[in-house]
């Protein structure tokens, strides 16, 4: 199995004494993110995630389903993220590594499970027929921060994504196409997203974004999932080493400040986005200005 | 704003009655940083994470480990207290063996190689018999040959039982082995017992097999002889006692020759209705032993053994169960030990 | 379907009538199986749940993680649920949820023991879930950690966990009591949180929460967390203790 190549004594031990001297190798302060670029394809739906050299693809695609008969009034929402080797010389098809489950367990109790998207929405007769979402998370480059990066691209996308409109009559339904009806945004409840705290020296120094070397030194993460309101969706401490309590409650205090701050970055993002479509769209031809 | 956490207005009200041990009370900073009363005393249970001393004139021993930065010695496994002058150890209550040099075990071969066997002994890793360590057959000074390594599997193949001694550690705790005496080497007629957890020659525990002088002995029964083999490892092997030839020309090298026939021998020997009874007694006491926590050596058998058998005849003789012989091995064996106690 | 867990805020007295800050019994055996290395059984009120721990031993050839050939030995966990364990009966072995709970084990565990004493080994660590009320992964963490104790590996300290939950709020501004060793009934209707800490010192070595809940809950129920891994391990190490007493 080939694995990530192990980083050597030497970079190790310099990167713990550069951080004992507060400096990252990177030259940003311990709570800053690497410059983050989103932007969205031609398509709906489709958020592409630069955070440093890690990039991320994330891409809705919707289909009709039958939905489980457990839960009758629910649409189908699933978060597919598998490594590809395109990414990372380690990583492999076919065989998940516990980074790979880690990443897919993340996303599937932040936002999922944190009902994120209403998933009531994606209903279009119950029992019988809904609309089926899925979230195809497309690793690009790994260079550490998969998590975050991912739950920023996921929550991009879903919120870029509009659904075709649906027409119910009795137990009939018809999809109208892009060119018959304008196409509706899904109902995003909240806005989750992930913040992954590294630790160095037995809990005394916390790392935000840590990237790929720094992610080979850490004694452990810690990732906290919260939206802008204040509400944590999910904290995940596998274990490694051990923590203080109190750093770890502060780890929610500091992870608040950074996903208000980039709930406003993809926000400005998307409004621009909307604009942009908007130019020679629907709005202009609304309008009954000339030009003159 | 900095956070601080605030603990419960109410204490957590007791489930359970308090352990009624005298617990050894927590380290304080004061003169007698030293915990423990002087002696080493098998009373004094420590568990993990508790600290033994922090007096930096000790010596940490097995099962503990001192913090970086500090000097306080904190146990790492739950067992018993030993101090050898300046060294203190801990001796866990249950643990896999750890091979030592000079251990009498027994192994049995997982794989064979090209020049040597991989054996288990129930170690941590699997030990290696090396060919240049075992008696090859036709005098014991011989050189080994290429066809003798082409032959290995005639010596051991997978899955035979020997015994053996530990010969030599490497410094990963891989232990090899030797079989250069005519003690050891390949075990039949007889009866394999493993003894989980109770190998180790552990020191403080009672209920297991401990170095001890003789290892392997010869049993006086009705039926006939039953060689013991009781390996540190907690492997033990119960067999029909076959007499050397003694018979025979006693000069070393004939005796090798004659031995070398049936050394390497796969096939059992003729083996009575009645010695094989015996035998099954015998390893089922062992395990009965163990089950109560009694130690295993020559000694114990013996007394043990006796005492079973008088019981058994006991019984006949009054044609019911006078004894209230609980079930199994360890029905049997405490039943027994209770009439030692008694008689 | 939903339960009703309105009446806290009226009683202060939860569902089977414990209080915020009871635990629920906590029974615990060490050596219950005879061929293991070490091997635990552990009851949290109605989880239930028996640990095998066998190694060290030597390292299998092509196992995953590379046991063979490195200086440090390795841990591998495997956890099971029995069919009968649950409400429903489970149709599928393996998981997500079981993947995850092996996973944060070997990650929680492997740095606490001293693995670089077994060298090429394989420690095997199996759980069998054979009964489930809430708690699951500190029920799991519980057991491990005795079974671990039990085979004689040498480790730094106990890692003892608990699951809190945070009870609904009375009001906007103030989140509700946390509520300590929660239940699978409360597990459903309530955040829950799972906090495992080593040693006295209530450092954490795990924590993990999977439901969504207001900032200032999770303050509380970490509080009552720490408090409760104290508890647990004063219990546990009573258990461990008293084993030891039937060999001084």
């Amino acid at each position: 199995m080939p694995r990530e190549t192990e980083i050597s004594v030497n970079e190790r031990a310099f990167i713990q004494q550069a951080l004992q001297e507060n400096l990252r190798l990177d030259g940003r302060a311990f709570d800053a993110f690497r410059p983050l670029e989103l932007t969205f394809g031609d398509e709906y739906g489709v958020a592409d995630v630069q955070l440093g050299k890690t990039r991320v693809i994330a891409r809705i695609s919707v289909d009709v389903a039958v939905p489980p008969p457990e839960r009758k009034f629910d649409g189908i929402f699933q978060i597919i993220a598998e490594f590809s080797p395109m990414a990372s010389p380690a990583f492999e098809v076919g065989r998940p590594s516990d980074a790979e489950m880690v990443l897919s367990r993340i996303l599937e109790k932040a936002i999922r499970r944190s009902n994120a998207l209403d998933t009531e929405s994606l209903c279009i007769i119950a029992g019988l027929k809904c609309f089926a979402l899925r979230a195809d998370v497309h690793i690009i480059d790994h260079d550490g921060g998969l998590v975050d990066a991912s739950c920023i691209a996921v929550m991009a996308a879903l919120q870029h994504f509009r659904r075709p409109d649906v027409v119910v009559e009795g137990e009939k339904a018809t999809i109208l196409s892009v060119r018959e009806r304008e196409p509706i945004p899904l109902s995003i409840l909240h806005q989750p997203l992930c913040v992954s705290f590294s630790y160095f020296e037995d809990g005394e120094i916390f790392l935000i974004d840590a990237n790929l070397s720094e992610e080979q030194v850490r004694n452990a993460e810690i990732i906290v999932t919260m939206n802008k309101h204040g509400e944590v969706c999910q904290i995940a401490k596998y274990g490694g080493a051990t923590v203080d309590p109190l750093a770890l409650l502060n780890c929610t205090n500091v992870a608040l400040q950074k996903v208000k701050e980039m709930s406003k970055i993809i926000q400005g993002k998307l409004e621009a986005d909307a604009k942009k479509r908007d130019a020679g769209g629907l709005m202009a031809e609304l309008s009954a200005e000339n030009e003159r | 704003m900095p956070i601080t956490i605030l603990s419960p207005s109410a204490a957590i009200p007791p489930q359970h009655a308090p352990p009624d041990d005298e617990d050894i009370p927590m380290a304080d900073d004061d003169d007698s940083a030293f915990l423990s009363t002087a002696q080493p005393s098998s009373k004094n249970i420590v568990t993990p994470g508790e600290t033994i001393t922090s007096d930096p004139q000790w010596m940490r021993g097995h099962g503990t480990y001192i913090p970086p930065n500090t000097s306080t010695i904190i146990s790492t496994v739950a067992g018993t207290l030993h101090k050898t002058n300046k060294l203190l150890s801990v001796q866990p209550l249950r643990a896999r063996y750890q091979p030592e040099i000079g251990d009498l075990v027994i192994g049995r071969i997982v794989s064979v190689q090209t020049k040597k066997w991989s054996v288990d002994i129930a170690a941590p890793t699997l030990a290696s018999l090396p060919l240049s360590s075992i008696n090859l057959p036709g005098g014991i000074l011989r050189r080994r040959t290429a066809v003798d390594e082409l032959n290995i599997r005639t010596f051991f193949s997978e899955g035979d039982l020997l015994v053996a001694e530990v010969q030599q550690l490497h410094n990963d705790g891989n232990a090899a082995l030797h079989t250069r005496s005519l003690k050891y080497g390949k075990l039949r007629n007889g009866v394999f017992t493993a003894l989980a957890g109770a190998g180790g020659g552990i020191m403080s525990r009672r209920g297991g097999v401990v170095r001890s002088k003789r290892q392997t002995f010869t049993l006086q029964t009705a039926a006939g002889e039953i060689g013991v083999v009781l390996g540190v490892n907690g492997y033990i092997f119960v067999s029909k006692h076959v007499a050397p030839a003694e018979a025979r020309d006693v000069s070393i090298t004939r005796l090798e020759e004659g031995v070398s026939e049936t050394l390497y021998s796969s096939q059992n020997d003729e083996v009575e209705p009645g010695l094989r009874r015996e035998i099954a007694r015998v390893s089922t006491l062992v395990r009965g032993l163990v089950a109560c926590g009694a130690k295993v050596d020559e000694d114990m058998i013996v007394r043990v053994y006796e005492a079973a058998v008088e019981m058994e005849e006991e019984e006949r003789v009054m044609g019911e169960k006078v004894f209230g012989v609980g079930e199994g091995a360890k029905g049997v064996v405490r039943s027994v030990l209770d009439r030692l106690a008694v008689g | 379907m939903p339960l009703d867990t309105s009446t806290y805020s009226l009683a202060l007295l939860r569902l089977d009538g414990r209080r915020w800050n009871e635990l629920r019994r906590l029974h615990a055996q060490i050596s219950v199986q005879a061929a293991a290395s070490g091997s635990s059984y552990l009851e949290m009120g109605n989880t239930k749940i028996l640990c095998t721990v066998s190694g060290p031993s030597e390292a299998r050839r092509g196992a995953g993680g590379g046991g063979a050939g490195s200086s440090e030995g390795n841990l591998e966990v495997d956890v099971s649920f029995a069919g009968f364990s649950g409400v429903e009966r489970r149709k599928r072995r393996q998981d997500k949820r079981t993947t995850d709970l092996s996973h944060t084990l070997t990650s929680s565990l492997t740095p606490l023991l001293h693995l670089h004493l077994y060298p090429h080994s394989t420690i095997t660590l199996t759980l069998s879930i054979l009964s489930q009320d809430g708690s699951l992964l500190a029920a799991c963490i519980n057991s491990a950690t005795l079974a671990l104790i039990d085979a004689g590996v040498p480790m730094t300290d106990y890692l003892t966990a608990v699951t809190c939950a945070s009870s609904p709020s009375t009001s906007d501004e103030e989140a509700g009591d946390p509520l300590l060793d929660v239940n699978s009934a409360e597990e459903q209707e309530l955040p829950f949180l799972t906090l495992g800490t080593v040693g006295r010192e209530g450092r954490v070595g795990v924590c993990v929460m999977e439901s969504r809940v207001r900032g200032e809950g999770v303050e509380g129920m970490v509080a009552v967390g720490i408090e409760g891994c104290a508890r647990v391990r004063e219990i546990v190490d009573g258990v461990v203790r008293g084993y030891g007493k039937r060999f001084a």
